[in-house]
């Protein structure tokens, strides 16, 4: 695995009077391909290191290493930096600038000297993606926060960076639009792109995250899997968090029945997996990848889409379903209670999917991925 | 909703909204300079006409209230002028009607009586016009459209950066002026007072803190000094500049064909 940011030993303040740094020697990695989260409290000093990662903050003391190389802070090799790296900032409204959905999403791309049909093609995806195509040529101005909030998220798909950083991407967002986003989270992931998000969700972080940062007045607090820092509590109170729900139940189900608290379940499913009589079966996942020419499939199960080109296909072909939303849980839990389910997913997606099937094996459940 | 975001929403909504935003402009110039060239009383009606007919297409007229209020303070205001000058004639001129009110003296002539016509009727003809063209093109269509007239781009930017962010105020306003009345912020003329200017220091704060932001955030977009422009508008061609031509010359020389036409003191009778 390559590591990708390499900080070290970075001190930052944002003026001179500043008596506590803003970040405090911080010293980390994070690796290409992993799953990241940095986790704090108001004020951890979350969307400073973020800042740092893409050069829009220099150092104080220390250094920012890119794929090995340390950042060069002059103006051509930033933008350079910068076409590599997408930060999407909190609020919407501090992102969106140009006055229609189509010129703000054509911003980045149009910035990079991309070619008019590629920009056309850029905005057009990307839009699509976050499900704002039918919106492309509202004003800015007349969209609501969530629309707000996928537009920013459009802007920085149609970049296509490499690593993606999101800073608080579910904040303010309604649970269904939330799944939604952490789906496309997902399948960026699926599709090569590094993604760092930043947030104080701390049962969205342990349902996603491979590792986890977290960050306290600006010092590094932990570094490395979810499990090990949730097992601390008085290193969670510390950072201002709580332990999440799913590592809560776990443990005090240990507690009572004596079993393992390992191998630590992280979504709904698992745990019921785990809370199962031994012994019991599940039923089966079909994962079929969404094809163009995809006739419906006879099934008799629960169906579950996946995948933002698998929802616009089963749509368009008026193919029936039940869970258009965080759908691979969905059947996961109805597997887990003996159902069968039929999973429609986005090719790239394929492998994710049968991943977190088989994941339920650890917890003594066999649940069928049929492929 | 305020003012400002009804008119961008019905300029967005606009049939006229891909009609080249500068041909439209250059339009408007020059129907309202031709409406003053002549004396014709005539010509403000034709103006009139055209402003309404290009509304009704813009908008089918469903104006919103807000706007057909500020519509109407405007001709409230017009009357008001236009009464000004009529009592205000020549004094060497007889009177068709002569009063004294407290210090004041009401002197209005034949000639006063159509100027106040006249100016009324320009004036309310160019409003139209003026609406025609404010209710069909969003300020950054204009912008964009000035582009066009070789605009320097840090101008046409900040216009449209400034449009941008002004109605993100104008929502924070809203926000902290509803919390404020909830609070009984509004209780009494000096409790509405301090907490109007609260609000305004609260924009004001805001509104730095925004561009602080909006700073970072533009650098994280790979900003390189100019906003590039996805959907040119469209272009003011040789159509545009002969419809331009063609009507303000037949304006013109209706009206100068028809200046001596209509006497409004007669037509009404004061005279």
């Amino acid at each position: 695995m390559m590591t990708l940011f390499e900080v070290r030993n970075v001190t930052y303040r944002y003026n001179s009077r500043q008596q506590r740094p803003s970040l405090d020697n911080i010293t980390l990695d994070i690796n290409e391909g992993r799953r990241t989260a940095i986790l704090g409290a108001n004020g951890a000093g979350k969307s400073t290191l973020f800042y740092h990662l893409n050069g829009i903050f220099k150092p104080k003391e220390g250094e920012v290493r890119y794929n090995g190389v340390p950042l060069d802070y002059d103006r051509n090799k930033l933008r350079e930096l910068r076409n590599d790296i997408c930060v999407v900032v909190q609020n919407p409204d501090e992102q969106i600038f140009s006055s229609t959905v189509e010129s703000d999403v054509a911003f980045g791309p149009m910035s990079m000297g991309l070619p008019k049909e590629d920009v056309d093609e850029r905005v057009e995806s990307a839009l699509d993606m976050v499900g704002m195509l039918d919106y492309r040529r509202r004003p800015s101005t007349q969209l609501s926060y969530g629309q707000r909030k996928r537009v920013s998220l459009a802007g920085a798909l149609a970049v296509r960076p490499k690593v993606m950083i999101l800073d608080e991407p579910t904040a303010g967002l309604d649970p269904q639009m939330a799944r939604e986003v952490m789906e496309l989270v997902d399948q960026m992931c699926c599709d090569g792109t590094t993604v760092i998000l930043s947030t104080h969700d701390v049962d969205l972080v342990y349902s996603w995250a491979e590792e986890i940062i977290v960050l306290n007045h600006g010092e590094l607090v932990y570094s490395g899997e979810p499990e090990e820092f949730f097992s601390d509590p008085e290193k969670t109170a510390f950072a201002g968090l709580c332990r999440p729900h799913t590592f809560s139940i776990n443990s005090y189900v240990s507690e009572i029945s004596g079993k393992e608290q390992t191998p630590y379940p992280r979504t709904n499913s698992q745990i019921v997996a785990k809370m199962a009589p031994e012994g019991s079966k599940g039923g089966s996942i079909r994962v079929v990848p969404t094809k163009d020419d995809m006739a419906p499939a006879d099934f008799e199960g629960t169906v579950g889409v996946m995948g933002y080109y698998s929802k616009k296909t089963v749509l368009a072909k008026g193919i029936r379903y039940d869970y258009m939303f965080d759908a691979l849980e969905m059947c996961m839990q109805d597997a887990v209670k003996g159902m069968d389910s039929l999973l429609y997913c986005d090719e790239s997606m394929v492998n994710l999917a049968v991943d977190r099937i088989r994941s339920l094996e650890r917890f003594g459940m066999k649940v069928e991925a049929i492929l | 909703m305020s003012e400002q975001t009804q008119m961008d929403t019905l300029a967005y909504s606009s049939r006229m909204l891909e009609w080249a935003p500068l041909g439209k402009l250059l339009f408007v110039i020059s129907v309202l300079i031709v409406n003053i060239m002549t004396e014709s009383i005539l010509v403000p009606f034709v103006t009139l006409a055209i402003g309404l007919i290009l509304m009704a297409y813009s908008t089918n007229f469903k104006i919103p209230f807000m706007i057909a209020l500020a519509i109407l303070e405007a001709f409230v205001i017009l009357i008001f002028g236009a009464g000004v000058v009529s009592v205000n004639g020549d004094m060497s001129d007889p009177a068709i009607w002569d009063t004294d009110f407290l210090w004041m003296h009401f002197h209005m002539t034949e000639t006063s009586f159509n100027e106040a016509w006249l100016i009324l009727l320009r004036g309310t003809a160019g409003v139209a016009v003026m609406l025609s063209f404010a209710t069909s093109t969003p300020i950054p269509y204009m912008s964009l459209g000035l582009k066009q007239v070789r605009m320097p781009v840090e101008v046409i930017e900040i216009v449209v950066l400034i449009y941008r962010y002004a109605f993100l105020l104008l929502e924070r306003m809203e926000a902290m002026w509803n919390a404020a009345s909830s609070r009984m912020g509004f209780n009494g003329k000096m409790t509405s007072i301090r907490t109007v200017a609260a609000i305004a220091i609260g924009i004001f704060i805001q509104s730095t803190n925004l561009s602080d932001k909006s700073q970072v955030a533009l650098e994280c977009r790979n900003y390189r000094g100019y906003f590039p422009v996805y959907r040119e508008p469209a272009k003011t061609g040789v159509k545009w500049i002969l419809v331009i031509i063609i009507t303000s010359v037949s304006i013109y020389l209706f009206g100068m064909y028809t200046s001596d036409w209509v006497n409004m003191a007669e037509l009404l009778g004061v005279a």
